[in-house]
């Protein structure tokens, strides 16, 4: 049994469903990384944020890129800083003893705290399938070797481990076999009251409810290559709040202002600015 | 413990693997389960491990917990034939109904669904008995979109039977061996792969190379000398488009993709984009070529220097690709033929190559392959074209 200090239940930004939450919660007792896929703006990141939260744990961000190799997410040996301190031996470090020269990455970090960690291995997808998969023997066997040393490096505590995926490519299966897996859907309307209520505690009823159903209809227009998500959505809503001109109810199926917060990509733009009119932007 | 359910999803198709089941039974033993819906949350998680399976596993979980009937199992594969037929019905009536030894009249009283209906019901009925050379499927080739015809768009339809027709394919598809044997199969994937890698230019120099410069630096008596080189940041931006729509093709997209998935990480820049055929006025950035069109003259907004290629069998009906108008699909009509966009975006693109899965000695048969070779470089997509195509690209 989970102990209800050491369960998750939901961040302050963030709002959960229980499913996602019962899914964490399995993925901690199994000790699998948690892969959470779902469209941009759906609130992957967000998730792994409270989780550490909640579970009053630091967060490690790793934010993979297309070009990292595995070694960088462990550690890095910096030999120019070696090679400066044997030139001029000015520094305080010994420069014989490689181990002064190494330092921990992401990885390496969650390993090597004291403290149990939230390990968020962000947009996984970005990176080639030998990086995905070499890194996922890591976080299994929880230990890897530091090569100039000869050392290797155990987990102290296992920390909570998030992956997300923009679902731009798919994992491999022997990745997808050692993670558990969660799709996050687009939130349904309902949902995303719930979430504008997060963010702004007090929103106009009538604001709230006219931005959500205009902002899920101009989701629904055919061929926009980026659908504004949950983040525009927020971002959106600052900026009507923000606008002392700008009355609720009066932009269902007619103007909609600052289209542009919503539409990021000038085609996309163009096409809604066409359909909704040209308020402000 | 709920090794029924295990096997009995398994059936049904999703990919569910051991090692995953025996996690879930681990989870059983946490405690944390404790009714239902906590179980279907945690199977879900551990044993499914994609989202297009979750609408499986909802069925599959409703039949075997609450006794729900699943759906009829050859559902999507008879169901995607049964669409074919009836676009073949579409634009050749006539044609299709001497096929199906129907009365025309009849068949055209029905509804599309009614339609559907009907050829799911042949379908099925045709398994069993295709083997000896099929009864329906008119004798001597002919081919369905054949003969002058009528299309819902007004099109007349000219020219002769197309070697390869959707409806033959489809039906033989029941019954092929589902290996792939492609000319480049996924054991090859590797070797081909460090063929495209010709491709990848190394870019500014700005990497330190660590044992040149300890080299450099120990001669020049330790005064420290860094050595760049080049690195592999900037690389090559790439667009595939793939002919993703007719059955023919479809042996080999899986192979295509898998080997572009794994080239994706050698470019700095790869689109994918599909096509049905050949290319008109647009591309499609979703497989299923319905949500994200991309204007093919959104092309000249593009690197020039991107690397077009273009994948596809070129096998069609030669109006899809002189005439106006050519578009098998009715919502593709701007008015330029399509040869015209294929010869646009060669003349956008300063390297393209056309890699056709159908082997070389072939492609005198067909007279598109020959009209799309006046305008694209063809080569075949085996180890040995693909060769080729990479040296004629990276020129």
């Amino acid at each position: 049994m989970i102990d209800q200090a050491n369960s998750f239940s939901g961040g302050r930004q963030y709002v959960l469903d229980s499913e996602l939450a019962q899914i964490v919660n399995v993925s901690m007792v199994l000790e699998m990384p948690l892969l959470l896929k779902g469209e941009p703006g759906t609130g992957k990141t967000m998730l792994a944020h409270a989780i550490a939260e909640n579970l009053k744990m630091e967060l490690i961000v790793l934010n993979v890129k297309s070009s990292m190799k595995l070694i960088d997410a462990l550690y890095q040996y910096d030999t120019l800083t070696r090679l400066n301190d044997s030139r001029f031996g000015d520094s305080n470090r010994n420069v014989s003893n490689i181990n002064e020269y190494i330092k921990m990455s992401k990885i390496g970090q969650a390993f090597t705290t004291e403290q149990r960690v939230v390990l968020l291995i962000d947009e996984i997808d970005k990176a080639d399938t030998d990086f995905q998969d070499d890194m996922l023997d890591i976080l299994d066997q929880m230990q890897f070797d530091i090569i100039e040393t000869d050392e290797t490096v155990h987990a102290k505590k296992r920390p909570v481990i998030i992956i997300t995926s923009n679902a731009k490519k798919d994992l491999s299966d022997p990745f997808l076999g050692r993670c558990n897996f969660h799709h996050i859907a687009f939130p349904d309307p309902k949902m995303m009251r719930k979430i504008v209520g997060v963010h702004f505690p007090g929103l106009d009823e009538k604001l709230a409810k006219d931005a959500i159903s205009t902002f899920y209809k101009l989701r629904e227009i055919e061929g926009i290559e980026k659908r504004p998500a949950t983040r525009e959505l927020i971002n959106w809503l600052r900026a009507l709040a923000a606008d002392p001109d700008f009355k609720a109810g009066k932009m269902i199926g007619k103007e909609v202002p600052f289209l542009g917060i919503l539409f990021k990509k000038s085609s996309d733009y163009e096409k809604t600015a066409g359909l909704y009119g040209q308020g402000k932007s | 413990m709920f090794i029924d359910f295990f096997y009995r999803l398994r059936e049904q198709g999703v990919p569910v693997s051991p090692t995953a089941f025996l996690t879930l039974n681990r989870a059983l033993h946490s405690g944390l389960i404790e009714n239902i819906d906590d179980f279907y949350l945690a199977a879900r998680s551990i044993l499914v491990k994609s989202e297009r399976y979750f609408d499986l596993y909802d069925q599959v979980f409703t039949c075997h917990f609450e006794g729900f009937p699943l759906p009829p199992n050859e559902g999507l594969i008879l169901d995607e034939i049964a669409r074919q037929m009836l676009q073949q019905w579409l634009q050749n009536p006539g044609a299709t109904a001497r096929m199906l030894d129907e009365d025309e009249e009849h068949l055209q009283k029905l509804s599309v669904d009614e339609l559907l209906a009907y050829f799911m019901e042949r379908l099925k009925e045709q398994k069993g008995e295709h083997h000896g050379g099929s009864k329906w499927i008119g004798t001597g080739g002919t081919s369905p979109v054949g003969h002058t015809g009528y299309h819902p768009g007004g099109m007349r339809i000219g020219g002769e039977s197309i070697g390869k027709s959707a409806l033959k394919v489809a039906t033989d598809r029941r019954y092929r061996d589902y290996s792939g044997k492609g000319p480049l199969t996924e054991a090859k994937i590797g070797e081909a792969l460090k063929r495209l890698r010709k491709l990848v230019p190394a870019g500014a120099r700005d990497r330190i190379n660590i044992d040149k410069t300890i080299t450099r630096t120990v001669r020049i008596g330790g005064e420290i000398e860094l050595v760049f080189e080049q690195g592999l940041k900037d690389r090559l931006k790439v667009i595939l488009a793939i002919d993703n729509g007719g059955w023919s093709m479809d042996p080999h997209v899986k192979i295509v993709q898998t080997l572009f998935d794994y080239a994706r990480a050698q470019f700095k820049d790869m689109k994918t984009f599909y096509f049905h055929n050949t290319i008109y006025d647009t591309l499609w950035k979703d497989p299923a070529r319905s949500q994200k069109p991309y204007s093919v003259d959104e092309l000249t907004r593009l690197d020039p220097e991107t690397r077009f290629i273009i994948l596809g069998d070129a096998s069609m009906a030669p109006f899809e690709l002189s005439t106006r108008d050519g578009s098998i699909h009715i919502q593709e009509r701007n008015g330029r033929t399509s040869i015209e966009c294929l010869k646009f975006i060669a003349k956008t693109f300063s390297h393209t190559a056309w890699l056709n899965p159908i082997q070389e000695n072939m492609w005198g048969y067909s007279r598109t392959i020959a009209m799309v070779q006046q305008v694209f470089p063809m080569f075949e997509l085996s180890l040995d074209g693909l060769e080729k195509a990479v040296s004629h690209l990276a020129e």
